[in-house]
């Protein structure tokens, strides 16, 4: 996982270049380099954050070059492992995002002809592979056969001596295209050209692209040209700056309640509709798949559908499905990603489509790869979220869920038409619930000053605040580095009481609903080994105070949708955690926003 | 030159509606009064703003980011007390190198006021207007064509001739705000007061639009006069027999039911319910996702987003926050009243009732024109509310 830009211009590419890089940090960070087209073909690169090149190089004319920002996925965190690589000559420069599966014997065969290696990198070997391949001829050709001997994903940028064009090529890893004026763009994310550009154009799988100061040139696999109008892209560059908060991950939280308005806008019609997309081939049960936060959404959704629809879900890891034997069923198969891009939930979709079974996948973001790999696309429209913890696109990931669940409720006449408004009108209401924990921010802080030091925490829920109180672990271990740990609560008894001690909080999601005496039961249990509590419980519950040592406040909400302000009032507490403890909020160590490795 | 615009401060008198946001950011006509101001220096090719912001100073940054969707370039400065607005203008002390406008963010200008300034040309000047009710604010006296005396808020006006708070500075003017605050002196006409001493502050009259929002109904006027000019776009789906005169302005994906009418100038914001059988009369603003249930009449109110009203109820002259939810029956009603604010007490001759974020009414609620009801109260059903609740409070 890595971010990538390119520049064929007549500026000079290095600041250009630098600008774009730091705007795609967040897609790791731990080495960076750049290579800039003159009089041959000039590196630099270096170990750390992008500030780290800045400083470290010197500054250095032309006007075409790529830059590179690495997560380690092959080789250590190193500047020689950093990229670009050039091969033997000097005459090339290669950035690369993805994995070549084939590199060893591809290295091997690349020694024993003479070249030699800087670097343990799975990229290096393309570099040495479009050397080879260069000769006089076009580096468009040269490329296209280089990649015949290469397997694995990617998406690559390559420059040459000599020659004003950035060559770029994609498999399963993102790229686009910036179209600009006397300039043009690549970059494995379109934020990082906003500044320069809002027209962009997708290059898709299999396919090449040259782009000089002038043109933008694609071809297909077979070497036929193809012909793409830019896009125009919504989100601006400001979408991408902080707005007076201190991280991006707070402001991202603060969007909350107008991401979620954004994400029901249009729906009365659409429930109001007869038509469906769910019309068509019938199916049985929903099977829904996905990773990290979006699955502890894919959960949630779960005991929704369950709920609205009465129609037995099962979720499963999106690295789990695809190596699972196919049952006897044929499940409508959701598929849950914020970027679209993350590669497990992309190969689960396709071997969703190979078993023969419907797929829709949830995402936020359009035209990625995952929306042409479904029958159907349910946008959650967040906009674009910079921070690494997701926030508002798990949100409005549990709002395209509902809006699912009521579809389906209504397909199979499991919900009558008043029902359908009544829950309709509760979604209304989300957005000031969630406005109201905000409004209880510093509150949050103070309580979450007072556990800071702790190194365990766990959280506990039941039915559909069990999801939620995995998110709210997974957003504390995340940002704040402290271990937190997600169960059900009735789960406690059979294991994990044995950690508590007065040095574990305990963090209890409390529903007034059927399930309410037994998480009083548990609360007990912990209060029992001296482990303080922390409640997040709605205002109607008068009893909490007496067993939780602390609480956090909801309005009052049915319970099947306090789960959203209830992640919001958890989104605070691991933020302002991990603000106490003075982490990298919006970087955390070790992970990256979008992973297109496996 | 460069604009200065002074949106710090919290708005205490606009309580309970700046709970969550600042006085800038409240909307008239579905837009922060905020906007008014900088599309009025827009207009006016005025493109560089120092906006010196405190008070929740994060809805107005990521609402207006560096300000190029609004045409501007926008710089922030940060006041992090609120210690009036001569101490915010020196905040912005080093962003300024020439001549420069002074802007109040919670005054309604529009193109014309702030073109009457810039094109006198006059350096040192302060735009003024002629007022009905002077003693609300900063009167000034005119001397030979400079400005005399200033009394703020005086008992007695000695003239009808009020500071708009748009001034044009020259940079030495820090000089005089610094003295000032070294003095304990943090109102901005100090600074004046010390410039007409020194130099001849001319005033500027302009038949442009002002209007100042110190009280929640000062919202109301702010509100009609915003409308008027407001663009009525209408997209959103309209279902049989609606009948809808006078400009309308409808959001994306509002649904507007059968039975419907609409008297305009009203503006209603996104992905909105109102209806079937709803009656809506002029200089009403409506934000988004509000729900509007049949039988309902409003009147010249601001409702903002969120709000949902239920069936059988009649809202006039009202201010309701974002969220304030009623059950069916709620009566709010407008008459001559008196209000009280702070400890302040005023005779107005119709207003309804203001009502703070959140708060909910049961079914057959009254609220008596006049009362100021606080965010996240909860008032049950078939109570009357008869004089003004804190935030939060629990009527039964």
């Amino acid at each position: 996982m890595c971010g990538i830009v390119g520049y064929a211009g007549r500026k000079s590419a290095q600041p250009i270049l630098l600008d774009c890089l730091k705007r795609l940090e967040y897609r790791g960070y731990d080495s960076a380099g750049m290579a800039v087209v003159g009089d041959g073909v000039r590196v630099y690169k270096t170990k750390g954050e992008i500030a780290a090149l800045e400083s470290e190089m010197p500054a250095i004319e032309g006007t075409v070059g790529v830059a590179h920002t690495r997560w380690a996925t092959q080789g250590r965190p190193t500047s020689d492992n950093a990229h670009p690589f050039d091969g033997c000559r000097n005459q090339v420069a290669v950035v690369h995002n993805g994995i070549i599966s084939n590199f060893v014997e591809l290295r091997d065969a690349l020694v024993a002809g003479g070249h030699e290696f800087s670097s343990d990198t799975d990229t290096e070997v393309f570099a040495h592979l479009v050397e080879e391949e260069l000769g006089d001829d076009e580096l468009l050709d040269a490329v296209g056969r280089a990649l015949k001997r290469v397997s694995g994903t990617y998406a690559f940028a390559v420059v040459s001596s000599g020659r004003d064009e950035v060559v770029g090529a994609r498999k399963e890893s993102p790229l686009v295209v910036g179209v600009g004026s006397g300039e043009n763009f690549l970059a494995s994310d379109v934020t990082a050209l906003l500044k320069y550009t809002d027209r962009v154009i997708y290059v898709q799988d299999g396919e090449l692209v040259r782009v000089t100061p002038d043109s933008v040139t694609i071809v297909d696999a077979d070497g036929n040209e193809v012909e793409r109008e830019a896009e125009r892209v919504a989100w601006s560059l400001e979408d991408a700056e902080k707005g007076g908060y201190p991280h991006f991950m707070l402001k991202e939280i603060f969007e909350q309640p107008s991401a979620i308005h954004e994400s029901l806008l249009g729906r009365i019609d659409a429930v109001e509709a007869e038509s469906s997309f769910l019309n068509g081939s019938p199916f049985s049960s929903v099977k829904i798949v996905a990773c990290g936060t979006s699955y502890n959404a894919g959960l949630v959704g779960k005991y929704l559908i369950e709920e609205f629809a009465k129609m037995p879900v099962t979720t499963q890891i999106s690295s789990e499905y695809r190596y699972s034997a196919p049952a006897r069923e044929n499940p409508l198969v959701v598929l849950v990603t914020q970027s679209g891009e993350t590669l497990d939930t992309i190969a689960a979709a396709r071997e969703a489509r190979r078993r023969g079974n419907r797929t829709v996948a949830i995402v936020n973001v359009v035209g990625s790869a995952i929306t042409r790999e479904v029958d159907h696309v349910i946008y959650t429209r967040a906009g674009p979220e910079i921070g690494v913890a997701a926030t508002k696109t798990f949100v409005t990931q549990l709002i395209a869920l509902y809006l699912l669940a009521i579809e389906l409720g209504s397909q199979g006449k499991a919900i009558t038409a008043h029902a359908k408004r009544s829950i309709i009108s509760q979604l209304r209401n989300l957005p000031r619930a969630v406005q109201d924990v905000l409004n209880q921010a510093d509150a949050i802080e103070a309580l979450a000053g007072k556990y800071s030091g702790s190194r365990d925490m766990f959280f506990i829920g039941r039915n559909i605040h069990y999801p939620i109180a995995l998110e709210g672990a997974l957003k504390t271990k995340e940002i704040s580095y402290i271990h937190g740990e997600g169960y059900p609560a009735g789960e406690l008894k059979h294991g994990p009481l044995a950690l508590l001690s007065e040095e574990s909080p305990v963090v209890a999601v409390v529903a007034k609903d059927h399930t309410y005496e037994k998480i009083i039961g548990n609360i007990s249990e912990v209060s029992a080994r001296g482990s303080p509590v922390i409640a997040v419980a709605t205002e109607d519950d008068t009893e909490i105070e007496k067993f939780a040592d602390d609480v956090i406040y909801l309005r009052e909400t049915s319970p099947l949708f306090s789960p959203v302000p209830a992640i919001v009032a958890l989104q605070l507490w691991a933020y302002y955690l991990a603000r106490a403890r003075g982490c990298p909020i919006d970087k955390p160590r070790n992970i990256a926003k979008t992973v297109t490795v496996e | 030159m460069k604009a200065v615009i002074l949106a710090a401060g919290e708005g205490k008198r606009l309580r309970p509606l700046t709970v969550s946001e600042p006085k800038v950011m409240i909307p008239v006509a579905n837009r922060p009064i905020l906007e008014y101001v900088i599309e009025a220096l827009v207009q006016n090719d005025l493109h560089d703003i120092v906006m010196v912001v405190g008070y929740h100073k994060e809805r107005i940054m990521s609402h207006f980011e560096d300000g190029r969707k609004f045409g501007a370039r926008i710089e922030y400065v940060v006041q992090d007390k609120q210690l009036g607005n001569e101490h915010a203008l020196s905040c912005a002390r080093e962003r300024i190198d020439e001549d420069f406008l002074v802007l109040a963010g919670d005054n309604v200008v529009d193109a014309q006021a702030v073109g009457d300034l810039i094109r006198s040309g006059l350096c040192p000047s302060a735009l003024v207007v002629e007022s009905e009710n002077p003693s609300k604010y900063g009167v000034v006296t005119i001397d030979k064509g400079t400005i005399g005396e200033i009394a703020e808020k005086p008992q007695e006006a000695m003239s009808n001739i009020i500071l708009t708070g748009l001034y044009c500075m020259k940079r030495s003017v820090f000089d005089l705000v610094d003295q000032c605050i070294r003095s304990g002196e943090y109102g901005l006409s100090h600074a004046l007061r010390a410039a007409i001493s020194e130099d001849s502050v001319s005033p500027v009259f302009s038949d442009g639009l002002w209007i100042d929002a110190v009280y929640p109904w000062d919202l109301l006027e702010l509100n009609a006069a915003a409308l008027e000019k407001a663009h009525a776009n209408t997209a959103g789906r309209i279902e049989k027999n609606v009948t809808m005169a006078g400009p309308v302005g409808i959001g994306e994906e509002t649904v507007i039911r059968a039975g419907t009418t609409i008297y305009g100038p009203v503006l209603i914001g996104e992905g909105c319910e109102i209806g079937p059988n709803v009656t809506i009369f002029p200089s009403t603003s409506i934000g988004d996702s509000v729900a509007i249930e049949p039988y309902t009449t409003i009147k010249n109110s601001i409702l903002m987003s969120n709000c949902s009203i239920a069936a059988h109820s009649y809202v006039s002259h009202c201010v309701f926050g974002y969220g304030v939810k009623g059950k069916s029956h709620l009566m709010a009603p407008g008459a001559e009243s008196f209000v009280n604010v702070g400890d302040e007490f005023f005779k107005l001759p119709h207003i309804g009732s203001i009502v703070g974020e959140d708060t909910g009414f049961g079914t057959g609620v009254i609220v008596e024109p006049g009362t100021i009801v606080g965010s996240g109260c909860k008032v049950s059903s078939g109570a009357k509310v008869t004089r003004n609740l804190p935030n939060r409070a629990l009527v039964t």
